[in-house]
């Protein structure tokens, strides 16, 4: 498989009054099309700044972030919005979902930045909630608020799915519910779609394809994960 | 510790502390500086009212002789009485001075002359040149128009009274407390102090030839043709002393106690014989209009100023609301360390107190300083009193105070209910509360083929009601204060075309002499036409009262008009009294009804039927035409002449007091608009300042609610203008709606001050033009669509990650 993430010498650096603080410190990686990479670390360990790095959300200090064979680390502002909007599906751990618009509407969303988005309908569907369409997110749990947010960056149809802890503010049970559907986004597509999930939940990591080990801005390991465990079996 | 979070903290929320700080400094700017010089006005008058012993009553007789005046003085509660002769006079050599408002030269100055005995009463304030005194010659003049024209102390001035030419010399130039507001005659309307002057001289110098000529006209020979006129009479007259012809008609009263002063008045109209009028303080035009013109002053500016501390009352407390419950983490933090409620409490409260009492101290010093000292300056350039300062009165540190604690208590109350969680609930962020069933029509007919932003915005709106709803009063009201003080405007000069363009239709109003003989009136209507009207006092039965009204007899047609409800001109039938539409309103009189009245000094009493209403923007009267005042057998005068014939260079006409162009009661309209002007352009800005901050406020605050909202948006994919798009859009529509609601309630409002604000005797609604509608529709609207456009750059330099990572 081509890679689908290419870091090299990416570094990341935040002023932090008269400080700085080296997120990313020279980092280069790269990501297959159709894995599921889990990144693990410790809190500050720079996984989310490498996510908001590959994400399109941030740009690095320096260093090239290439995607797909595209260096978006020299896209300007306006090609970041079309390269998140087309490319790229985000789930947080808080759901992020707008708590103003209905599980449908919240979906319906990303018919207004992407030229061939999945269906609502078949967004829904393969979340399970299309029952719940007509909600708002407050009248639903958890999970499957998550789910609705997962619906919203499935239904985009991106080449690239980037996960915040999403299992993070679940219970187990939910959170296996939750995996699930990743894995299930990941194998869609004939297998073009990557899902990387960000998470100090090491246990996770069995189910991944490859594990991304990050600590103090560096990556410590990568690591091929030959036989990962099925989803059920995975438990917090 | 926690005082220096709170100085960070109001360092680090400076653009919402700045907009607070605006909105109560500019409310309490406004409400300080209005009162200020409204209520400095009231109260220079009652220290110059007092300092100079304003008379109590006027009274009027055709004389009061030596004797009358002992019989007045002799009645309970009578201090003094002072009599005196007023007559006008023209002053010859006039266009040596110039009129500062035209800068032309004066074609036409007159002087009331008052030639007086003693001045113990109304005593003359003088400002240079040397004080009164019974036994010096010489005259002392009103200073203003001295001032404005450039007359000095020792100038020779020769005065012309019906044709007798006398010299004098200005002895001192002064001010007289029942000459604070004056007019040249009753169809001026503000003083200009630019043509029309009062001026006292001592009884000793009245001229000896005017009293020779009445006596000579009365014995009916041409006094013309006498050469000594002095000696004729006294070979004529046995004993002939022209001091027992001197008639004084005039009178002033002191009394110890004014609250019995009715029964005073009404004492000295019935023992003292001849007595034809006698009026207080509140019937007397000085006094009278000096008053109407602060509170009409009040009522307007109280409106303005009432209702920008009502919007920003409004727009402080949502605002400093909303910032409690964007600290509730950080509330929350301080609870779970183990800060006690008080002390918590006391810190967010501070925040408000610090501000509002900072923002007030200055609001009161700069109101009174900037708006106080100029516009007081601005207004007493129409009236004559020397010494004026502007007063703080108690309600201006009552309404700081109201703000300050407003501010205050609703501080608390929003810091108390966040710390009515627990803690760790207050360690949460806030998620917005969407309300299913409120927002369920939302979900469905029409809103669902709504686009999702707007969808968005409609329950946005929803959710938050209270925000939405200070945004739409704050937007609205400030929109409303440009329309009212544009539309004040409108309104006047819709006031001088109805005034100077349709009822008073001529070029010059010659006011004939009372006492003009056959001879003169005919050369008069000769030369000039025969276009006149005669105005007299007339009184009519109410139910039980008696009341005293003018009466208009127009032989004038289309040069003195009257104007039906739609301010047309139309013709009097000869087939009863007119009354104005007003006066109809309070008197309960309809047309068809009957009328009983008689004209003051005549026992003759009418019965009139009310042939028809008019309206007129300031004297709300009789009217009749000559018609039909001759059918009543009545005697017709002419007091007034109108024409078109050029009079630029006539100074003197015998039978005629003065020559009024129609310009000159133009100028004196404009000078009072001029002043209006400024008055209205510092409305017109407080309130767009106050707009900007309101509708920047309103935005930032919306923008700090949606900030994660729109941070996720970015991360989606939105671009920039996409996001902006979405939130200008909820502001405009809130903006809009403020206009639709402001624009009819700027013209009830300016409706509202005309109706209130201006006496009785006047007649003023709210004449709005559309294009001022139109104006401050679109310059709301511009403002808005301006300022949010502004608001909308931040969503440029939102930080996805930091939004993101705030709201987990």
């Amino acid at each position: 498989m081509e890679n689908i993430v290419e870091l090299k010498n990416v570094s990341k650096t935040y002023k932090l009054g008269d400080n700085e603080f080296k997120a990313l410190d020279n980092i280069d990686l790269e990501i297959k099309k159709g894995e599921m990479v889990v990144v693990l670390g410790p809190s500050g360990a720079g996984k989310s700044t490498l996510l908001n790095l590959i994400g399109g959300m941030d740009i690095p200090t320096s260093g090239s972030v290439v995607i797909d064979g595209e260096n978006i680390s020299k896209y300007n502002e306006n090609k970041l919005s079309d390269y998140r909007a087309e490319n790229v599906g985000f789930i947080f751990q808080f759901y992020n979902i707008l708590p103003s618009l209905t599980v449908k509407e919240n979906v319906d969303l990303v018919k207004d930045i992407v030229k061939n988005p999945i269906s609502t309908e078949e967004a829904l569907k393969a979340v399970g909630l299309f029952e719940h369409s007509k909600k708002f997110p407050n009248q639903l749990s958890g999970g499957e608020q998550q789910r609705v947010s997962i619906a919203r960056a499935v239904a985009k149809n991106p080449k690239l799915l980037l996960c915040d802890e999403p299992t993070g503010a679940l219970d187990s049970k939910t959170g296996v519910e939750v995996l699930k559907l990743l894995r299930k986004q990941c194998d869609g597509n004939n297998g073009a779609n990557t899902v990387i999930i960000v998470t100090h939940n090491a246990l996770i990591a069995d189910i991944a394809d490859t594990v991304i080990n990050v600590k103090n801005g560096k990556i410590e390991s990568v690591i091929k994960n030959e036989n990962p465990k099925k989803i059920d079996e995975v438990k917090w | 510790m926690l005082l220096k979070k709170m100085l960070r903290d109001i360092l680090k929320n400076k653009s919402q502390f700045i907009t607070i700080f605006l909105m109560v400094f500019l409310a309490v700017f406004a409400f300080a500086g209005v009162h200020a010089y409204m209520d400095g006005m009231t109260a220079s008058a009652d220290v110059y009212y007092n300092n100079q012993n304003l008379q109590d009553l006027w009274i009027t007789s055709e004389n009061f002789t030596d004797e009358k005046i002992e019989d007045i003085k002799k009645i309970d509660n009578v201090k003094d009485v002072e009599r005196y002769i007023r007559i006008k006079a023209n002053v010859n050599g006039s266009d040596k001075y110039t009129n500062p408002m035209t800068n032309k030269k004066l074609d036409d100055l007159v002087f009331e002359c008052n030639f007086i005995e003693s001045n113990n009463i109304s005593k003359m304030y003088v400002i240079d040149g040397e004080g009164y005194s019974k036994d010096k010659s010489g005259l002392w003049l009103d200073y203003y128009l001295a001032k404005n024209i450039g007359i000095k102390v020792g100038d020779e001035i020769e005065l012309s009274m019906e044709g007798v030419v006398f010299q004098e010399k200005v002895m001192g130039l002064v001010e007289t407390p029942d000459h604070v507001y004056f007019m040249k005659d009753e169809t001026a309307i503000f003083p200009t102090h630019t043509d029309f002057g009062i001026a006292y001289m001592s009884i000793n110098e009245f001229p000896k030839e005017y009293i020779y000529n009445k006596i000579l006209d009365k014995m009916g020979i041409d006094s013309a043709n006498i050469d000594n006129k002095e000696e004729f009479l006294k070979s004529n007259i046995p004993n002939f002393k022209v001091e027992e012809y001197y008639a004084y008609p005039y009178a002033i009263v002191d009394v110890d106690d004014v609250n019995k002063l009715n029964e005073t008045k009404t004492k000295i109209k019935d023992d003292i014989d001849g007595i034809i009028t006698a009026t207080t303080r509140e019937e007397d035009i000085s006094w009278d209009g000096y008053q109407r013109e602060a509170e009409e002053g009040e009522t307007y500016s109280g409106v303005f100023s009432g209702l920008f501390v009502f919007i920003a009352i409004l727009s402080v407390v949502t605002t400093m609301n909303r910032f409690v419950r964007k600290e509730r983490i950080q509330i929350g933090t301080l609870k779970a360390l183990g800060f006690k409620k008080g002390k918590i409490t006391s810190m967010y409260v501070g925040y408000g107190l610090f501000i509002s009492i900072v923002a007030s101290i200055l609001g009161i010093i700069l109101g009174n300083l900037v708006i106080g000292n100029t516009f007081l300056e601005m207004e007493m350039s129409y009236y004559e009193i020397p010494y004026y300062h502007i007063v703080t009165k108690p309600i201006v540190y009552y309404v700081s105070v109201g703000i300050i604690a407003a501010v205050t208590f609703v501080t608390y109350l929003s810091c108390r209910k966040v710390l009515k969680e627990p803690a760790a609930e207050a360690l949460r962020i806030e998620r917005p509360k969407i309300k299913v069933r409120e927002n369920s029509f939302t979900t469905k007919k029409f809103f669902n083929k709504l686009s999702l932003s707007s969808k968005w915005n409609v329950r946005d709106i929803a959710r938050s009601k209270g925000r939405t709803l200070m945004a739409l009063v704050g937007i609205a009201g400030c929109t409303m204060l440009v329309v009212t003080a544009f539309g004040m405007l409108d309104s006047m000069k819709a006031y001088m075309d109805w005034e100077f363009g349709t009822i008073n239709h001529f070029e010059y109003k010659l006011n004939l002499s009372e006492d003009y003989t056959e001879n003169q009136y005919d050369d008069i209507i000769n030369k000039y036409g025969n276009k006149t009207s005669q105005t007299v006092g007339v009184e009519f039965k109410n139910n039980d009262e008696i009341i005293m009204k003018p009466l208009t007899i127009n032989d004038a047609s289309d040069m003195l008009q009257v104007t039906d409800h739609n301010r047309k001109a139309f013709k009097m039938n000869d087939d009863g009294l007119y009354i104005t539409e007003k006066m109809s309103a309070t008197y309960n009189l309809k047309v068809g009804d009957e009328v009983e009245w008689h004209i003051i000094n005549s026992d003759k009493w009418h019965k009139s039927k009310i042939a028809g209403l008019n309206r007129d923007p300031q004297s709300q009267q009789f009217n009749c035409s000559k018609g039909y005042f001759d059918t009543l057998e009545a005697e017709y005068k002419a007091d007034s002449l109108y024409t078109n014939e050029d009079l630029s260079g006539v100074k003197d006409i015998p039978g005629v007091n003065t020559i009024q162009t129609i310009n000159n009661l133009k100028d004196g309209m404009n000078s009072m608009l001029g002043m209006m002007y400024s008055l209205i352009a510092l409305l017109i800005v407080v309130s767009i300042i106050l707009a900007c901050v309101i509708i920047f406020n309103l935005g930032s605050l919306s923008f700090g609610e949606k900030e994660y909202q729109f941070a996720t948006l970015k991360v989606l994919g939105f671009k920039n203008a996409q996001i902006k798009k979405i939130f200008v859009k909820q502001n405009l529509w809130i903006s809009i709606f403020a206009i639709i609601v402001a624009l009819p309630a700027g013209n009830f409002i300016t409706d509202y001050i005309f109706k209130n604000a201006i006496g009785d005797t006047y007649d003023f609604s709210a004449m709005i033009k559309p294009i001022t509608f139109i104006a401050s529709a679109i310059g709301t609207y511009v403002v808005a669509y301006v300022v949010n456009q502004f608001l909308g750059r931040k969503i440029k330099k939102l930080d996805m990650v930091t939004s993101l990572k705030g709201n987990e």
